[in-house]
């Protein structure tokens, strides 16, 4: 009995010892897998702590990075969308006159009727209206040349070319300034006044080009100038007088025998030798090739085949294309 | 006058061709005085228009004179001054 006893106390305490161990590796089996996910959710959070950061700190730059020029061009677009707006014209029947002033203005006066329509131009335009206003009461015509010297001469040196052609090509849309393409570089302007017989002498009346209503004007002014081939053969002749009226910087006529007139005769010589010289040749050369063909597109192949006509219609276009005072203004700086 | 119309536009062409080798103001002003009465001719010749190939070829043969114009020495303006 004993013996069995001891057996039996024996084969228990196996049982129980088998039992704790089982109980042991079972849960050190549920403790193993749970150890390795820690550790990986550990890992995983040092990982996320090392890169995530970054990323969330790259994604913002680099989606920074692709915005802001879209931003950009997209304010840009919003900027520019304003300029390509149609300009209408303000008034469509206003006639352009060629006009000389009879003596100089001590004040400067702008008609009601003016004002009334250049007040409904944009500030830029307008300011740019009443600086050529001004400039015409000044040098007693209200038409010339257009482009870099005037721009200089009306106070608008901070203006780009671009800018400047712009505002022109605006007024010229807005129908208070007519641009006319001489050559591809040369253009010339009228600016609209009211006509006063007072205070006026009517030059020749310079015809408004037909345009499309709301049409901008900055595309008609980029197109190219006719090539001379395209041009009709001989355009039609105007009087002696209206021809000569259009020139810029004319001579006045009927002074040959004048004292006077023989030296503005040697002053204008001198001058254009020196801008010959201020130029440089190469320069000077291009300019007489400008010279040319727009002598022959304004005044035909005929006055260009004439010597004496040419060296005379050539003569004006120096005194216009380097600024040489006329007849009439270097008289009155001799005093 | 097929034949009239083929030697006035010969005598084009060979202004054409003198234009190229032009190189004085008083050479040019020779050949424009060729061109003006080769033109006033032909425009006399063709009493009821120019034909378009005609009027194409004056056309060109005027802006060569023109170009080669500008392309010589500029004028000397002395004598026109004194």
């Amino acid at each position: 009995m004993g013996l069995i006893k001891n057996i039996k106390d024996a084969v228990k305490k196996e049982v129980k010892d088998y039992i704790f161990q089982m109980v042991e590796v079972e849960k050190e089996n549920e403790k193993k897998p749970e150890q390795p996910s820690t550790e990986s959710v550990q890992k995983n959070i040092e990982v996320k702590a090392e890169q995530p950061v970054p990323k969330a700190e790259e994604k913002p730059v680099v989606k920074e990075e692709k915005v802001q020029p879209g931003k950009v061009e997209e304010v840009e677009k919003v900027v520019e969308k304003p300029r390509k707006k149609e300009i209408y014209p303000i008034s469509n029947d206003l006639e352009f006159v060629r006009v000389s002033y009879k003596k100089n203005q001590d004040v400067v006066t702008i008609p009601k009727e003016l004002s009334e329509l250049i007040k409904m131009l944009p500030l830029e335009e307008y300011a740019c209206f009443v600086k050529l206003y001004c400039f015409a009461l000044e040098q007693r015509k209200n038409y010339g040349y257009w482009g870099g010297t005037l721009k200089r001469r009306i106070g608008l040196d901070n203006l780009t070319t671009a800018e400047f052609e712009e505002l022109g090509n605006n007024l010229a849309a807005y129908g208070l300034l007519l641009l006319e393409q001489l050559t591809e570089n040369q253009k010339t302007f009228v600016l609209y006044v009211p006509f006063d017989e007072d205070t006026m002498v009517k030059l020749s009346t310079a015809k408004k080009p037909e345009k499309e209503p709301g049409k901008p004007a900055a595309k008609k002014a980029e197109k190219p100038a006719p090539k001379a081939a395209k041009t009709k053969p001989e355009p039609k002749e105007e009087p002696e007088t209206q021809r000569a009226e259009d020139i810029p910087g004319k001579m006045v006529e009927g002074m040959e025998n004048d004292e006077m007139y023989k030296s503005y005769k040697t002053f204008v010589s001198l001058e254009i030798d020196k801008a010959k010289m201020r130029v440089g040749r190469a320069n000077f050369d291009k300019i007489y090739m400008e010279a040319v063909k727009y002598i022959d597109k304004k005044y035909g192949f005929k006055v260009l085949s004439d010597s004496d006509k040419f060296k005379e219609y050539l003569t004006n276009y120096y005194i216009s294309a380097f600024d040489i005072p006329t007849f009439e203004n270097w008289k009155k700086s001799k005093g | 006058m097929l034949q009239d119309i083929k030697i006035l536009m010969k005598s084009l062409s060979d202004i054409d061709v003198r234009i190229m080798l032009c190189k004085s103001a008083f050479e040019w002003e020779l050949l424009a005085k060729k061109y003006n009465a080769l033109r006033d001719e032909i425009e006399a010749f063709c009493t009821s228009g120019l034909p378009e190939d005609v009027e194409t070829a004056l056309e060109k043969t005027r802006a060569y004179l023109v170009e080669k114009k500008g392309e010589l020495p500029p004028l000397d303006l002395s004598d026109f001054f004194k």
